[in-house]
């Protein structure tokens, strides 16, 4: 289940008046986070990022190089321009900019959450964000 | 704007509110701190140690951890969840309790495993699903941090062993109580701390609500196990980690069938006496209004839905509880009392230099 259930209800009750950024953060003793994070940056390239997010959570840990391309298929990704993708420089940096970010910002619960920089550790339910998201938007005037 | 970091996964501990219950109705007590046990004294430096490794993610097999992650100071000492934090890739099944007066606390775990702060460090650090660290790793993982090995030695005269660690952490726990409730100032006979609607909640909390039967003394607990057959927490439901959790801690206490285990049996797991079943220790009211979710598996998210749950008689088939036919207007009042008096002096402790 992880986060995106409640992070899913969130962006469409607050469309328009939130920004969601996500941040990868891969942990380090999981052979296939890494794995796992790289395609589901790579699905976004091919507008299915949730998409596969979802089947990532779904099948996990079934998360092995060969689930991740079978996934992109199931997915009715170009598996050609996800595998290329997923392996990738650009993508591999990315994730690696993340990490360190989270290192640098001496955080290393997942999900972590910052709203407004609030900082919420670990997964909540919807009414527990949007309490503080509401009190956010009414502190900023929204 | 969100910000989420992705993948892994983390939760610990727990929570129960009690009232009611058989026999005799104890007096509330005004705050008095608790006893410091010969053994190990309170000094300014062991306090300062144990405030270090409390926040020290080096108690954690992975280094994610630290105590403070499921006993935030932010957050009153909790993690503010239903289920607690737990190790990456597992799942805990227990709430996470305040730290806030555990000085206070005869028993400590909801199933009340140890009696001393001392005996109770070191579980989470050694839980799979918790902190998941090798204590004799953990020695040597201190020693290899200069300042660590002075600082032991300065406190200690001695090196760094899991034994004055748990001393260490121990001692800083000890300074966590929250002095000054109005509930203090209104037992010493300041009636006007409080207002009249907590006023009449204390009358309905010592009366008709039957809670000093469970919640008196200075902590507010009689410091003992009872089975209010509390409804499960979805969450929990079917959760293979979940049922790892349960079957791993019921097969280190050695209940038999630990295999076909799918509940929380409570202290049971320690006694293995029946009237133990699903028992779970009666928890300080101090400081409740800033302490939830509730009970062990934290299935209530507000004080109207525990004062719901004892108004009812408490959870299906349970022994303890009777209905307390309380109104709309002083279900509010028994609210008000316990927001109103029971939370003392905010407890601030700020994140230490690390070595």
């Amino acid at each position: 289940m992880g986060a995106g259930p409640a992070v899913k209800k969130i962006r469409k009750t607050y469309a328009g008046k939130i920004r969601l950024i996500i941040k990868n953060y891969p942990y380090r003793y999981r052979d296939y986070a890494f794995g796992a994070a790289a395609a589901s940056l790579a699905a976004r390239d091919q507008g299915k990022y949730w998409e596969m997010h979802d089947l990532l959570i779904e099948r996990s840990p079934k998360l092995d190089r060969q689930s991740l391309v079978s996934y992109a298929r199931e997915l009715g990704l170009n598996v050609n321009r996800f595998i290329r993708a997923m392996d990738g420089k650009k993508i591999g940096k990315a994730i690696k900019k993340d990490l360190k970010l989270a290192v640098k910002m001496d955080l290393y619960n997942t999900p972590t959450f910052f709203i407004n920089g609030r900082k919420v550790v670990g997964n909540r339910p919807y009414e527990y964000l949007t309490k503080i998201i509401d009190e956010e938007l009414k502190r900023t005037g929204k | 704007m969100i910000r989420r970091l992705f993948i892994a996964m983390g939760f610990i501990f727990f929570s129960a509110l009690t009232f009611t219950l058989p026999s005799f109705a104890g007096h509330l007590e005004p705050f008095k701190e608790a006893p410091v046990p010969k053994e190990n004294p309170q000094t300014g430096n062991k306090i300062e140690l144990g405030k270090q490794l409390f926040f020290d993610r080096r108690l954690s097999g992975d280094g994610t951890m630290s105590c403070a992650t499921c006993h935030n100071p932010e957050r009153a000492f909790t993690d503010g969840l239903d289920i607690s934090l737990s190790y990456p890739t597992t799942r805990n099944w227990r709430n996470s309790p305040t730290l806030i007066n555990v000085a206070l606390q005869k028993f400590l775990f909801h199933d009340g495993r140890v009696r001393t702060l001392e005996d109770q460090a070191l579980f989470p650090m050694m839980s799979a699903f918790e902190m998941n660290q090798n204590l004799d790793f953990l020695e040597e993982e201190l020693t290899a941090v200069p300042e660590y090995v002075r600082s032991f030695k300065k406190v200690f005269g001695g090196e760094i062993t899991r034994k004055r660690i748990a001393m260490a952490l121990a001692s800083f726990q000890r300074t966590l109580s929250s002095k000054n409730a109005p509930i203090d100032g209104y037992l010493r006979g300041n009636k006007g701390v409080l207002s009249v609607r907590a006023q009449r909640g204390f009358a309905l909390f010592t009366g008709k609500g039957r809670c000093t039967e469970c919640h008196h003394g200075v902590s507010l607990s009689d410091h003992k196990f009872h089975a209010l057959h509390v409804p499960d927490n979805p969450a929990l439901k079917n959760d293979p980690r979940v049922i790892a959790t349960a079957r791993f801690v019921a097969k280190v206490y050695h209940y038999e069938d630990y295999r076909n285990l799918n509940e929380d049996p409570g202290r049971y797991l320690i006694t293995k006496d029946k009237k133990d079943w699903k028992a779970f220790r009666t928890p300080t009211l101090r400081e409740v209004s800033r302490t939830a979710p509730y009970m062990q598996n934290g299935v209530f998210n507000t004080l109207e839905e525990v004062i719901d749950f004892f108004n009812k008689g408490g959870g299906k088939g349970n022994k303890a509880l009777k209905p307390l036919h309380l109104g709309a207007g002083e279900k509010a009042d028994l609210k008000a009392f316990l927001v109103e008096a029971l939370a003392g002096e905010e407890v601030l402790v700020k994140h230490p230099a690390l070595p």
